[in-house]
């Protein structure tokens, strides 16, 4: 599982394995390093130390054996070091106090003997040489005591190679190790992944947070949170879908069976009323589809598609004009109240003649003959409320917080309207800022307002209409 | 025959009483679950059509309330959801027989003929007895393989009686058989439809029993 977008590698797994595996080899090359540096200074010191021991023991031997130099000299001039780390070869020269050389080894480097007392480091024909230079106490004899360089550091390269060579056979295992802990660390992640991947839309029942590393349960707390949502609006949309089913079948039944009622009786009587209710059962259909698409387009808006200063005047008189036509027969007794000075409300005008249509539509279906209907704005501190009241018999309160669902018919609703003239006014307010609220009134009645719609400021009124 | 008819929408509901009126059953009417409660306390009714969804009570809750109660009267279920679940929910709660919307008037009739026809214990769908037989399909009776035209009335009450044919039935059951509710009924208008079928099958077919009511005459007879 190991995926790449631009570049970076989103593995937990390999991005910890490759930053483990950086820094073991970071101490890796540290360690060498300070190993190699450390061992250069220890084999400094015992150098310079069998330097200085070899340079007093040549002196010490040089200055027993003055009456025999003769035959010293010779055998002197034949000692040869090893070519090997642990015994590496010195070579010297040996002379008397004013210069002149005794005896040499045979691969000393030909430096004058006469240099100060003391070590220093001289470069011959490029290679690098560690001197000793050392003077008898009486002063008639010295001493000098040359070893390579190359030698020390090849000596103190051995060493930090013997520190690191070892790591280099533990890395692999440790890396090993490592993956398979990081593994085996990740597998809660891996079977939540399963658990998730095996989910069907249907089941969305919250993940189990027991087995989960603590690093990773805000995750699933935050995605059970989201199935939580999700299967509410799931339901929510089921309900609608069968619902909607409802609402549309049950029309068309009757629309069939009228239609072969119709076909079948032979009576003329019958079949003239079975037509008129083919003819009605059209209208309240197209007037469902109607409502159904009109929900369907308010659905996905976040905001009412056009916002226009409104006359309120215009908008409650045209409502109300439209409602009194469609109900030409209509006994109740219709008036709008505007307070003087109104200011221009802000919306979309057509929502919310729509919204102001529905409720008042319902007030004129569901009041009995000569009751009185109203509809009203009120304005406070820059925002407007819009109510449609009546004096008519109200709603069951059982049914009061039930009324905005979309198919829920309350009271003398039941089996008439569609149930969705509410859900539609609910839905303009949802989106114009406001508030639906339905109450019965407490002298008899029952009045519906949008509260909090906004009015436009005084200030502007003046730029905008002019 | 007689049939109480549970529905809210009120075109449906005018759509589906006109429909069983054609097929020359009484059908008694009502919107709502609590009433059709009361309407199958009350009356005796020979099968129930049973819409779902009911504004208050639904479906299911009279369906189980009138099993609950020992009410036998064969059901048929109208809805509009046609999940399985929904169908399985309203078959296990009772009802005999689902019908999903929009539905054909024809088989809603036939529905309806084979749940009387099972309630009276029988597969044939031809009802005969003692040479008379009565088709509920095509609502034709002959009489010794002879056609025999009947008017509606003449028709439902050959069918109340045939159905049950070792059983007396009550003038006011007869008269239930005949009328729905809102129908004028006379005091003596069963008296004159069995004169009807007696003089179209003979005087022995129907034999009046003293004091009960009607029944027809013995297959051997």
């Amino acid at each position: 599982m190991r995926l790449r977008n631009r570049g970076r590698i989103h593995s937990l797994r390999w991005r910890l394995l490759a930053g483990i595996g950086a820094a073991v080899l970071l101490i890796w090359l540290l360690t060498g390093w300070f190993s190699y540096t450390k061992a250069q200074h220890e084999a400094e010191e015992l150098m310079d130390g069998s330097l200085a021991q070899t340079a007093r023991l040549l002196l010490a031997i040089t200055h027993d054996n003055e009456d025999d130099l003769a035959e010293l000299v010779p055998r002197l001039a034949t000692v040869r070091g090893a070519e090997d780390i642990y015994e590496p070869p010195l070579e010297f020269q040996i002379g008397l106090g004013d210069g002149r050389v005794l005896a040499r080894s045979p691969d000393a480097p030909e430096f004058p003997i006469l240099g100060v007392a003391g070590y220093s480091d001289i470069i011959r024909h490029n290679e690098a040489w560690r001197v000793l230079n050392a003077v008898s106490t009486d002063g008639r004899y010295r001493v000098q005591v040359a070893q390579a360089i190359g030698l020390r550091d090849r000596a103190a390269l051995e060493v930090a190679t013997q520190t690191v060579l070892p790591l280099l056979f533990i890395t692999p295992v440790l890396i090993v190790l490592i993956y398979l802990s990081i593994s085996r660390a990740l597998r809660p992640l891996e079977q939540l992944a399963d658990e998730v991947a095996a989910r069907t839309p249907d089941s969305l029942d919250a993940l189990t947070t027991n087995r989960v590393p603590t690093e990773a349960r805000p995750l699933v707390v935050a995605i059970n949170r989201l199935f939580g949502r999700v299967a509410r609006t799931l339901d929510n949309e089921r309900q609608f879908t069968a619902d909607a089913a409802h609402e549309l079948r049950t029309p068309l039944a009757a629309l069939k069976v009228q239609a072969q009622v119709a076909l079948l009786s032979g009576d003329t009587p019958m079949r003239e009323h079975a037509l008129q209710q083919i003819a009605g059962g059209v209208d309240r259909a197209s007037h469902l589809v109607d409502q159904l698409l009109r929900l369907a387009r308010l659905d996905p808006l976040s905001s009412p598609p056009e916002i226009r200063s409104l006359d309120p005047e215009a908008l409650l008189l045209d409502s109300l004009n439209a409602v009194r036509q469609a109900h030409p027969q209509a006994t109740q007794q219709m008036l709008a109240r505007i307070p003087p000075g109104a200011q221009a409300l802000m919306g979309d005008g057509d929502l919310l003649g729509i919204a102001l249509r529905n409720l008042l539509d319902n007030a004129v279906r569901y009041t009995p003959p000569a009751s009185s209907i109203r509809v009203e704005l009120a304005q406070a501190h820059g925002r407007c409320d819009l109510r449609v009241s009546d004096n008519g018999p109200g709603v069951p309160p059982a049914a009061l917080a039930r009324l905005g669902e979309r198919f829920y018919r309350a009271g003398q609703a039941a089996g008439k309207g569609n149930g969705l003239g509410l859900a539609i006014v609910a839905r303009i307010a949802e989106l114009h800022g406001a508030q639906l609220s339905a109450e019965n009134l407490p002298g008899g009645g029952f009045a519906v307002t949008l509260r909090g719609l906004q009015t436009q400021h005084p200030d502007e009124q003046s730029d905008k209409t002019g | 025959m007689r049939l109480l008819l549970v529905e809210d929408d009120t075109l449906l509901g005018d759509g589906i009483r006109a429909g069983l009126m054609l097929a020359a059953y009484a059908v008694d009417w009502v919107p709502d679950g609590k009433q059709a409660l009361l309407a199958l306390a009350d009356h005796s009714y020979d099968a129930c059509v049973l819409d779902l969804g009911l504004p208050g009570k639904d479906g299911l809750t009279v369906l189980r309330e009138m099993r609950g109660r020992g009410d036998q009267t064969p059901v048929l279920l109208l809805t509009a959801r046609d999940t399985a679940e929904d169908k399985i929910a309203g078959l296990d709660h009772g009802a005999d027989d689902y019908l999903t919307k929009p539905f054909d008037l024809g088989e809603l009739q036939a529905r309806i003929r084979a749940l009387l026809r099972r309630a009276g214990g029988k597969a044939q769908p031809l009802l005969e007895h003692c040479g008379v037989s009565l088709d509920p399909a095509s609502k034709r009776v002959s009489f010794n393989g002879q056609e025999v035209p009947l008017s509606a009335r003449e028709y439902a009450l050959l069918h109340a009686l045939i159905s049950q044919p070792g059983h007396i039935k009550s003038r006011s059951q007869l008269e239930e058989s005949l009328y729905a509710w809102g129908d004028e009924a006379g005091s003596n208008t069963v008296e004159v439809y069995i004169h009807h079928l007696r003089k179209k099958f003979g005087a022995d077919f129907i034999k009046t029993v003293r004091g009960l009511g009607y029944q027809l005459a013995d297959k051997n007879g």
